[in-house]
């Protein structure tokens, strides 16, 4: 096995917090995961019931031999996750999937863009940057004040947090995109949020020729890269696609990628968004 | 002297499988579809325990697979149309069939088409790989030649199939077999008469969910392949009724999560069986069952696993072989 795993690990769940609304902050003991994780990988968690897959949840904050979740009640998975009862032990694997790359050129400035809970994929990449004494800023969208989440632990970077609400009611009023327009264009930008908001973020990457990368979020199967239940599009050519042949019959131009073992995360440029 | 008797220690049971020419080293092996090469899971849990893994359908060409979302969960199951993914024959062959020899054991590799003559360009090739030691056959697709019906419904078909790729493969051949026909018996004896070394039993379920909120199916595909648990029956029922009219190996496969599932087929008439979606949940689950079965066996003085084949089934035609020791 890598040191970098990924490992099956008990986890013990040692604390939970319920964040109203309807947010869970669920604090997991499992050493090989939290000692290897890094910014926008998962853990796939067997849950009790029924369950023919694992729930797979980004690893939110990480903190000596403990990481987090950061989540909604969905589905049923995540119902049963946040009704478990602390000191319980879940069969967890992780950390799974690629990382945020940091730019190489450490005078970059990087801008993190998050929407909803595509915040729990900024912690990591946070203290990626802090480590590295790169500058960021963090931008944060919710569609109202009581919807923003996160903020308490990203604060502890020092990085500035703008934060947008789509009805005004805290800081920015509009999208984290809309904002994004009125600042000067960074050296480097880094998402996670809801498809809608990351596509017009690569459009935005794009047109202005900036480098960045997204974590995308996909209903999983295996969460290892073995059922192909989780493809996105991708231009051919890019390394993290199948690089099959292009078949004679095959109408579509694109190549796919899995989002669980290629990804999640993805460079703007090598995105195929369709309609 | 005193008299010492020595106790004799229980001869180590023996799991091996004989799948025509193949020896399999345990009755557990990974169904199509869901392990690769083994790589993802061989970095969580030990691939070597497994008597075989099967490979993912390799087809002639390569093919992009089926729009998204090709996922759906269902009660105690999966529905999935992933759509025939991968890279064709030829790039298979170069960039994917050397590192078979690295697999930790056995392989039985997977040859789809849409043509009699597709089967048996893609079987021919993939016979002699390292490592590979049975062509399983998904015939479970659309024959063109056909008027488009499904080769593992058609007894004709079938019995076309298999022969001509028997006629060019040396290795043992093994047809998957699917679960939606009227009456599974006529088609399991077309494929043992057409020279068939083995079949598995079963195939996908066909299903298909609609999203309510939207009134459309949740596939982009729109029907899919149903695996789990919920098939569970359906597949059991299907090797108890193959079980009574063919005498070749049959390899049980639908639902099986635990070492009892695992159990229902061997005494259905199953000589090995094969662990598909319950691999996602837990990587070890081949260790649980082949602990099951081994369990099973001594408490029922088998020495091998083959005695246990059949074991419910008073129609049961395979060979049986000596019990006890």
């Amino acid at each position: 096995m890598s040191q970098s795993g990924p490992y099956l690990e008990p986890a013990t769940l040692v604390r939970r917090e319920f964040l109203p609304p309807g947010f869970w902050y669920l604090t997991l003991r499992a050493p090989q995961i939290a000692a290897a994780a890094k910014s926008a990988q998962f853990v796939a968690l067997d849950l009790p019931g029924t369950f023919m897959v694992r729930l797979p949840l980004g690893i939110y904050t990480v903190q000596d031999d403990t990481f987090s979740l950061l989540f909604q009640e969905w589905g049923e998975r995540t119902r049963r996750l946040a009704s478990l009862a602390e000191g319980t032990a879940v069969s967890c694997i992780g950390p799974l999937g690629n990382s945020f790359r940091l730019p190489e050129e450490r005078t970059t400035r990087a801008t993190l863009v998050a929407g909803g809970l595509g915040v729990a994929a900024m912690w990591l990449l946070a203290r990626e940057l802090h480590n590295a004494g790169m500058d960021a800023t963090i931008l944060l969208g919710a569609r109202s004040a009581n919807l923003l989440v996160g903020m308490r632990e990203l604060q502890i970077f020092g990085f500035p947090l703008d934060v947008c609400t789509d009805d005004g009611s805290s800081g920015f009023r509009g999208t984290v995109i809309q904002r994004l327009q009125a600042l000067a264009p960074p050296g480097v930008l880094y998402g996670c949020g809801p498809p809608g908001m990351l596509r017009a973020l690569c459009a935005y990457a794009n047109d202005h020729g900036i480098t960045c990368e997204v974590s995308l979020e996909e209903t999983f199967g295996c969460s290892l890269g073995t059922c192909w239940g989780c493809v996105v599009p991708v231009r051919r050519g890019c390394p993290q696609g199948t690089g099959y042949p292009r078949a004679e019959s095959e109408t579509r131009s694109f190549d796919v990628a899995r989002v669980c073992a290629d990804g999640t995360v993805f460079r703007a440029a090598d995105l195929v968004w369709q309609t | 002297m005193a008299d010492v008797t020595v106790p004799q220690a229980a001869p180590a049971p023996d799991l091996s499988v004989r799948i025509g020419s193949a020896t399999l080293r345990a009755p557990v092996i990974a169904a199509s579809g869901c392990y690769n090469k083994g790589d993802e899971f061989g970095r969580l849990t030990d691939v070597g325990r497994y008597g075989a893994i099967t490979l993912k359908s390799i087809t002639r060409y390569p093919r992009l697979g089926n729009d998204m979302p090709r996922l759906a969960m269902t009660p105690a199951g999966l529905l999935n149309a992933i759509g025939l993914q991968g890279p064709g024959l030829d790039h298979f062959l170069h960039h994917v069939a050397p590192a078979l020899q690295d697999v930790p054991t056995a392989v039985i590799a997977s040859a789809a088409g849409f043509s009699v003559d597709e089967f048996v360009t893609v079987a021919a090739a993939l016979d002699g790989l390292p490592n590979v030691v049975a062509i399983e056959l998904d015939v479970s697709c659309p024959n063109v030649e056909r008027e488009g019906r499904c080769f593992a419904a058609d007894a004709a078909s079938l019995a076309q199939v298999v022969a001509a790729v028997k006629q060019r493969v040396r290795l043992p051949v093994i047809p998957k077999l699917m679960p939606n026909v009227t009456d599974i018996r006529p088609i399991a004896r077309a494929a043992q008469d057409a020279g068939a070394d083995a079949i598995s039993l079963i195939n996908a379920v066909r299903g298909l969910v609609i999203d309510v909120e939207r009134a459309q199916p949740v596939l982009a595909n729109a029907a899919g392949g149903l695996t789990g648990p919920a098939i569970r029956p359906i597949a059991v029922h299907a090797v108890w009724e193959a079980a009574q009219v063919v005498t070749i190996p049959i390899i049980g496969m639908g639902g099986i999560a635990e070492g009892t599932d695992a159990l229902e087929f061997l005494f259905a008439g199953a000589t090995a069986v094969a662990i598909g979606t319950a691999n996602f949940r837990r990587p070890d689950v081949h260790l649980r069952v082949l602990e099951a079965i081994e369990r099973e066996m001594f408490r029922r003085g088998c020495r091998r696993v083959g005695e246990l084949t059949g074991l419910a089934n008073p129609g049961f035609a395979g060979p049986r072989p000596a019990a006890g020791l």
